[in-house]
């Protein structure tokens, strides 16, 4: 399809226009960052003190550091252990026959409709009774599968031809073997979109977290920038940006470089 | 029913049917396997048991009590909570506020993320940085994007403040003005959500066939008339997840709000999922905030419940 | 398809090495429990505290200078967020690794801290002690102990106040508030402030916050709750609907509504807008706690004034109760480490410390010797206006209606009077606001006297 030239220079428009206001609120953050709190307390927002004081205070004086390593651990963590105890979960219900398996699919399916944060306050007491508190632990275990992941990975392997099976069984591989060699390697593009999807979940923990952590040592980032806007946004507005900035950049560049991994295999989660 | 204008699906239907019809005698499945089962399914099980479907069960039961100043169910108290909740003005304020912001935040995560991935699918020059921009906000944390536009409404050095002062425009106080901290609110959690709604519908975009466009083009057919004939019926599959996501991400909105207004002012972004933990984890009432996590959890099942059956309907798995 | 061609072992590299990374990060992650109560050979002592700003540096600089002080014991001091927050973590991590071993608790909170039996009286070590607690102020004092015994030791202890731009007023020509004002003169000076700033300043500020509204009702010598405020027995039933209390509202609804009052609304985000705006001459006059004093004068070139809370007119000031919080020992902990906390506390209430810690902060001093203090009497030197506070609590007589309120639930309490303030704000009708929330604490105070048993 031909464009017209003003129909051309109306859609730059229009894109640049939505660009800034996407970006917009990256790039203010990013400015304030660089200026001292007492320009952007007087309202000053086009100082040209500009420094990397902030950056510096934050990483000094803040445990900030300490919040990206524990999100890190966290998640990472998380990442793992949902791709293996998901991964063995699909399995079982696409390749093992047993009783109640039907049966045991949609209750695991039906739990994809209770959200995490209306059952907080058992769960809060199982973890206290279990003296997980104030732990990576606890913010990991409850999340070690996920009813999402399996039903994802499920129908995933289901895609798996019933020819390589039956190779399989006449080589004489077990399930472990046809597990671990052909269901994962063949699923992987599946097994990436989960790894993504359950490390994102994970980083993006707040609530959870909230009510389970109580010392810098374990607070992941999320909690971590709560605890300085609560203490420093009148003191350190630079040192709030600085810190929050501190945080967007490695996300944002992970997903620069993944993004066309990423956009594909969302999609192929998506359309399933 | 737009189910029959879309041909997309089907032969993917048809594929998994035929799949499904070898599975049948295919997979040769073992009576034995069931020690597999249990060693590959134990470890989910369980953690799903604990985490999931007993605190279910317990936060009904805990819904039917009023908790002393440890938290322990003393006093038995049959349906009186949810009774009292539903007629209190102030759990009504929030059911309202959940309502405006589940709708605002769907429809204009839609429509934008909609618009973007029409605007980005086109090929002009220098169109990949748009697409990465139109993309980035998938990289900001709740907390990030909080902090960030926590700024930008705050009064006196915000940047609408300054705007509105140098143009001389009445200083509306964001945060402060139940409609405001709203529209606040809104705004933030759409702009949080369109980069994962652009990526999503930017890829079910690239996946309609040119010629479909190409033939419609030939029959004469504008581009608003290709948009609504053609685009969103191919991608309505897609369409439909992305909105059921948004959906339920919404119902489950918390940082934003704890970060940015606290549910005030006069609980006009009160909402659901923050007044469980305001009444469990600030004001002990564990009894009473239980009844509202199950009636957070009905609403939320209830949409997922849509989401499944109309998925059903228009994607074979 | 591009991707399939990633061959198998390099899907089982990558696997191998998450799975590995996840043996090796789990092992340790976990392998260290998280309350070793033994670090570098000391005695850990965990400090739960909710300071924020200045207040929570000078908290950090205390632990470290107790930290030197001996080498017994090491505290270790962890910011838990609001007040409201703390209440609850500190009950829900009750005898589990995760609870600290003295803890900051507001005011507020006193009796249902002691109810719960999660901690043992300082009484206990002010006896074995012999504890000269007479060094500490009587009415502070009073607020945190019950039929004699002392429950908490009271530690930050704030007035509430008004703080107004003298420089400012001055510019303006706007004779300032008296020392001891009653509404009608803050009204005056606040209309004054908008009418000759052609209102480019606010006049007054008062936040949407449930301890304000506490105040003002004690100040007018009004019950919040039965039962003298719960000074004789459990409350059972609140009064929000007086007199004195509509009449404060209607005087804060109507300066609201001509704009002489800015409405900052509620929250921490209040707190912090009213004192960026306050800093930058944008507001005239605010009430909040004294101890937002040293964010107040530092860096602000503009003379501070300090003026006693507001009294309705005709009447005289019955005195305002102290705000702040206490600090508690958990009895979860063993013996060594309870004692090793109130070592903490002592350390914390000596004559020297106090004096810093109001020079630092703006919360009072509460050892009578810290008046003797250099660190105090350079801070008066330099502003003669940081001795009102002071002044206020001592020109109060304490009776019932101005010593705190003694009843559970307070935190809910303040949710609800906050609510009923910005209904009123937005000029919804002053008794309907004050019944609904009335109505719903008369709710809730009969849920938790049930509940409890009482």
């Amino acid at each position: 399809m031909m464009l017209t030239k003003t129909h051309k220079t109306l859609r730059y428009l229009v894109l640049v226009i939505m660009a800034i206001i996407i970006i917009g609120p990256f790039i203010l953050g990013f400015w304030t960052s660089l200026l001292p709190t007492a320009d952007i307390a007087k309202g000053a927002l086009f100082s040209t003190h500009i420094s990397l004081q902030n950056y510096v205070d934050a990483v000094q004086q803040t445990a900030i550091m300490r919040y990206l390593l524990n999100s890190f651990v966290i998640s990472l963590l998380t990442m793992a252990a949902q791709l293996l105890f998901c991964s063995l979960g699909a399995y079982a219900f696409v390749f093992l026959s047993f009783k109640g398996r039907d049966f045991l699919f949609y209750v695991i399916l039906a739990t994809m409709m209770l959200p995490f944060e209306a059952e907080v306050i058992p769960n809060f007491v199982t973890v206290r009774q279990l003296n997980l508190l104030n732990h990576y632990a606890v913010m990991v275990i409850p999340f070690l599968t996920s009813a999402f992941g399996i039903f994802m990975l499920r129908q995933s392997f289901r895609q798996i031809p019933p020819e390589l099976k039956e190779a399989a069984d006449v080589e004489g591989l077990n399930h472990w073997q046809f597990y671990w060699r052909v269901t994962l390697p063949y699923a992987r593009i599946s097994l990436f979109t989960l790894a993504a999807y359950s490390f994102l979940e994970s980083w993006n923990q707040y609530l959870w977290p909230m009510l389970t952590t109580f010392s810098d040592k374990f607070r992941p980032v999320q909690d971590g920038l709560r605890q300085l806007q609560s203490q420093e946004t009148f003191n350190n507005w630079g040192m709030i940006q600085a810190s929050a900035v501190i945080v967007v950049i490695p996300t944002l560049i992970v997903l620069f470089v993944g993004q066309h991994y990423f956009k594909d295999g969302l999609n192929e989660g998506a359309t399933k | 029913m737009q189910a029959e204008v879309t041909p997309a699906p089907k032969p993917k239907a048809d594929q998994s049917a035929a799949i499904s019809r070898q599975r049948a005698k295919g997979y040769n499945l073992h009576a034995g396997d069931k020690y597999y089962a249990f060693a590959f399914l134990g470890p989910s099980l369980l953690v799903l048991g604990t985490f999931v479907f007993y605190p279910m069960l317990r936060t009904l039961y805990l819904s039917l009590f009023l908790t002393d100043n440890v938290g322990r169910p003393t006093v038995f108290v049959g349906l009186k909570n949810y009774i009292g909740l539903l007629t209190s003005s102030a759990y009504q304020a929030s059911l309202q506020a959940t309502a405006i912001y589940v709708i605002a935040v769907v429809a204009l995560t839609l429509i934008l993320g909609l618009l973007l991935a029409q605007l980005a699918a086109k090929k002009l020059a220098g169109i990949q940085w748009f697409r990465t921009i139109f993309s980035a906000t998938m990289g900001v944390s709740v907390s990030v994007a909080a902090i960030f536009w926590l700024f930008i409404f705050s009064p006196s050095i915000g940047l609408f403040d300054q705007i509105g002062s140098f143009l001389h425009l009445p200083i509306v106080a964001w945060l402060t003005q139940p409609g405001p901290a709203m529209t606040a609110v809104v705004i933030s959690t759409v702009w949080m959500n369109l980069g994962f709604t652009f990526l999503i519908l930017f890829g079910a975009l690239q996946m309609v066939p040119q010629s479909l466009y190409e033939v419609s083009a030939i029959e004469g057919a504008s581009e608003s008339y290709q948009f609504f004939h053609v685009t969103i019926p191919m991608i309505s599959p897609t369409l439909f997840f992305t909105s059921t996501v948004t959906l339920i991400g919404a119902f489950k909105s918390f940082g934003l709000i704890d970060l940015m207004t606290a549910g005030g002012p006069n609980n006009a972004t009160n909402l659901l999922v923050y007044r469980v933990y305001q009444d469990a984890f600030l004001s002990g009432n564990y009894g009473l905030a239980s009844a509202e996590s199950v009636i957070l959890a009905v609403i939320i099942a209830l949409f997922t419940l849509l989401q499944f059956k109309f998925l059903e309907k228009r994607v074979t798995y | 398809m591009k991707k399939q061609t990633v061959s198998h072992k390099v899907f089982a590299i990558v696997a191998g090495v998450l799975v590995v990374l996840a043996v090796v990060l789990g092992w340790t992650a976990f392998s260290h429990p998280s309350a070793s109560a033994q670090s570098n050979g000391r005695i850990k002592v965990v400090f739960w505290h909710e300071m924020t700003g200045p207040a929570q540096q000078q908290l950090i600089k205390f632990s470290n200078e107790f930290n030197r002080s001996q080498k017994k014991y090491e505290v270790v001091p962890e910011f838990e967020g609001s007040y409201n927050e703390a209440v609850q973590k500190v009950i829900n991590t009750h005898g589990t690794d995760a609870s600290p071993a003295v803890f900051q608790s507001m005011d507020i909170s006193t009796s249902q801290m002691h109810h719960t039996g999660y901690t043992t009286p300082v009484q206990k070590f002010i006896d074995a002690d012999n504890y000269d607690v007479n060094k500490i102020s009587a009415g502070a004092r009073a607020f945190y102990a019950n039929q004699g015994t002392q429950l908490s030791m009271p530690f930050n202890t704030s007035q509430p106040v008004l703080f107004y731009n003298a420089t400012l007023l001055k510019k303006l020509g706007v004779t300032p508030p008296p020392v001891n004002p009653s509404y009608s003169d803050i009204t005056r000076v606040a209309t004054q402030v908008m009418q000759k700033s052609n209102k480019k300043v606010q006049g007054m500020s008062v936040e949407i916050y449930g301890w304000l509204f506490e105040e003002f009702m004690a100040n007018s010598g009004t019950s919040f709750a039965n039962n003298d405020d719960g000074h004789t027995s459990t409350p059972t039933a609140s009064n929000l609907t007086g007199t004195s209390t509509v009449n404060t509202m209607k005087w804060l609804q109507t300066n609201v509504k001509d704009g002489v009052f800015a409405n900052y609304g509620a929250s921490g985000n209040a707190l912090n807008n009213e004192i960026a705006s306050f800093l930058s001459g944008r507001l005239a006059m605010f009430l909040q706690s004294s101890a937002t004093t040293t964010q107040l004068t530092t860096g602000n070139k503009n003379k501070l004034g300090i003026t006693y809370y507001p009294h309705p007119d005709g009447q005289k000031s019955n005195g305002v109760a102290i705000g702040g919080a206490s600090l508690w020992i958990s009895n979860d902990k063993s013996a060594t480490v309870q004692r090793g906390s109130w070592d903490f506390i002592k350390f914390l209430m000596t004559a020297k410390s106090q004096a810093e810690w109001q020079a630092a902060t703006g919360y009072l001093a509460l050892n009578k010797d810290s008046q003797k203090q250099p660190a105090l009497l350079n801070m008066y030197k330099k502003l003669p206006e940081a001795k009102v506070p002071g002044e206020q609590l001592a020109a109060a007589q304490p009776n019932n209606t101005n010593s705190g309120i003694f009843m559970q639930g307070l935190i809910q309490a303040r949710n609800l009077t906050q609510t009923a303030m910005e209904q009123i704000y937005a000029r919804s009708n002053i008794q309907k606001a004050l019944q609904t929330a009335q109505t719903s604490l008369n709710g809730n105070i009969k849920n938790n006297n049930r509940a409890n048993g009482y």
